[in-house]
């Protein structure tokens, strides 16, 4: 479908309210999601629930194959399909929700900047641990990513995708790094974001803008915006899932105010609001007790 | 003293001391923070380690890619981020984020996809400072890889087609030079007065988009419309890179056009004939003031040595 034909959809859909049934589709959770995919749907699930907008967590075998980009998460909105935090950034935007309206424009370019930054640097090592390492890929991903299909299919097209992402390191310049190496670029990484937060509750602080949406919705004053949801998302899930060694997590663990601030958003906006997807209760439940 | 540090790098044209993004970015660094580097143009691939261009030579150690190069000169003490703080270092490294993901696609489409400006700019450039049976195959390999990369990294469903995939990564790119206009504001550098990192990669970035003349200029126009950014390009080339070709660094060798280079050559001719004539005229008397003589010509000669500088 062509860009502006898009664009046109997002127009319409903009003057419709956010339905009751929305939906949010993701691979199974318990069984075959990977680290990358998990990380990127619990990122759109907190920036959801940042904006108040409810949303029922469907797992799907085949998530992957449904969503119109073929990465996950994906949301169904009424009549409309959108993936990935950023198009779904917009979408939500279009129809009048919006966590960064606040934010002056050198505030704004450096949200972007460090979204760009979770992307190229925590993102890429996530899908180099689970596609280009190879004890993780023979004990976890190809495992994990074939299960719901039958012998033959479930190694074809999980060798399909190690291809497809191996071909994307190559063309990036990952696929001569070694692991310590991505390893030190995660530290890095997480260095960065560190210091960037301080002492803050959340990355940007001045909120004071965007008063008549204040008075609307009685929201706290200070309110995160969708880059804290991106770095919960993955940091979240970095530090809560189990791989073949935890290394990864243990570059996440040494900055105590990344660790202070996944339990604060994790709190504030997921403790509480289980009661429409209770099949991820219970794992969400288990996760906790492993970031404790 | 630290061992003599040579980095090999593509050339440079159009007023630009290079026209490759990272190996502008590393010159840019090294001015920045001091560092003497002897900067050799190449035009030779076979000594580059699978073609990465630039690279650092010092003693027996050979460093590519701009990041490591960069870490290589701070760890020699040559350090331009010495006044920044934490966070400001933490902005650094989420801006040259930023610059990849976003503006560095319809950088390299601009320079190797577009299938005009490649054929009638970059590959005859980079043809004619490649030895000749690599000429044939070098342009164009970089240019395969140039498109491999926007394809694996921006394409893929729903963008079917190149033109989708394109009018995607050049609205990236637009809005990439909006975020860094809108950051930069009226500051002469991003952080400051004094140039660090993040001002050697966006300069590096930005520079080659603003200056090369292409057939199609579609990001090189909406540059042009953010009149901060090109002060910015302009502020370091004229300070860091003009006053750097009569200084007694030869870094900048490339900005020095043949032109300049002929007209000290005519000088210093010039001058050795007037000098050649006042030695005759001088002779001719009985009595040749042979004191006066030897003064002359060393006047003379120091007269030359500056312009001698110019030449490397």
């Amino acid at each position: 479908m062509a860009l502006a034909a898009e664009a046109f959809m997002t127009q319409l859909a903009a003057a419709e309210p956010w339905p009751e049934n929305a939906a949010l589709y993701q691979q199974l959770k318990d069984e075959q999601i990977l680290l990358s995919d998990n990380a990127s749907s619990l990122a759109v699930q907190a920036f959801l629930q940042m904006c108040n907008l409810p949303v029922r967590v469907v797992c799907r075998a085949n998530a992957e194959y449904m969503s119109p980009s073929g990465k996950v998460p994906f949301i169904h909105v009424g009549n409309q399909v959108v993936s990935e935090l950023g198009p779904i950034v917009q979408f939500v935007k279009a129809k009048g929700h919006s966590l960064s309206d606040g934010l002056d424009e050198v505030q704004k370019a450096e949200m972007k900047a460090y979204m760009e930054l979770v992307n190229n640097m925590l993102l890429t090592a996530e899908l180099y641990l689970q596609w280009c390492d190879d004890v993780t890929v023979e004990e976890i991903t190809h495992l994990r990513y074939g299960s719901p299909y039958p012998w033959p299919l479930n190694r074809i097209l999980s060798y399909q995708k190690q291809w497809e992402i191996r071909r994307k390191m190559k063309a990036i310049g990952w696929a001569g790094k070694s692991l310590e190496q991505v390893l030190e670029d995660v530290d890095q990484c997480c260095q960065a974001l560190s210091q960037r937060l301080g002492t803050q509750p959340y990355f940007f602080n001045k909120q004071c803008k965007g008063l008549t949406f204040q008075y609307r919705r009685l929201v706290p004053k200070i309110r995160p915006t969708e880059l804290d949801a991106l770095v919960f998302g993955h940091l979240f899930t970095i530090l809560t899932t189990q791989l073949t060694s935890d290394e990864l997590s243990e570059k996440v663990k040494n900055y105590s105010n990344l660790i202070a601030f996944c339990r604060r958003i994790e709190q504030q906006y997921f403790e509480g609001h289980d009661k429409d997807s209770s099949s991820s209760a219970t794992s969400r439940s288990a996760k906790r007790s492993l970031l404790r | 003293m630290a061992a003599p540090m040579e980095l090999s790098c593509w050339g440079g044209g159009w007023g630009l001391p290079s026209v490759h993004p990272e190996s502008l970015t590393v010159m840019a660094y090294a001015k920045f923070s001091g560092a003497p580097l002897t900067v050799n143009a190449i035009n030779n691939c076979w000594r580059a380690p699978k073609g990465e261009v630039p690279i650092l030579i010092s003693e027996d150690t050979v460093i590519s890619q701009p990041a490591k190069i960069l870490n290589f000169l701070r760890k020699q003490k040559y350090n331009a981020d010495y006044e920044l703080s934490a966070k400001q270092g933490a902005d650094t490294l989420a801006y040259i984020a930023l610059l990849e993901e976003k503006l560095l696609p319809a950088l390299l489409h601009t320079f190797w996809v577009e299938a005009e400006n490649y054929c009638s700019v970059t590959k005859p450039w980079f043809a004619s400072r490649i030895p000749f049976p690599l000429s044939l195959y070098l342009p164009g390999k970089m240019s395969r890889e140039a498109l491999n990369r926007i394809l694996l990294t921006r394409g893929g469903p729903p963008l079917y087609s190149l033109t989708e995939v394109e009018a995607q990564i050049y609205r990236d790119a637009k809005e990439c030079l909006n975020l860094l206009s809108k950051r930069l504001g009226t500051s002469q550098f991003f952080f400051g007065n004094r140039p660090s990192t993040l001002d050697a990669f966006v300069f590096g970035f930005l520079a080659p988009l603003y200056k090369v003349c292409f057939p199609r200029v579609q990001l090189q126009e909406h540059l042009k419309q953010l009149p901060n950014l090109c002060r910015f390009c302009d502020d370091i080339l004229s300070c860091y890179f003009r006053l750097a070709v009569s200084g007694h660094s030869p870094a900048g060798q490339d900005t020095v056009d043949a032109n300049l280079q002929k007209l000290t050559q005519l000088v210093n001719k010039e001058s050795n004939l007037i000098e050649k004539m006042d030695d005759n005229l001088r002779k001719s008397p009985q009595h040749p003031p042979r004191k006066l003589t030897t003064l002359k010509l060393a006047a003379g000669g120091e007269e030359s040595s500056p312009l001698n500088r110019l030449s490397p």
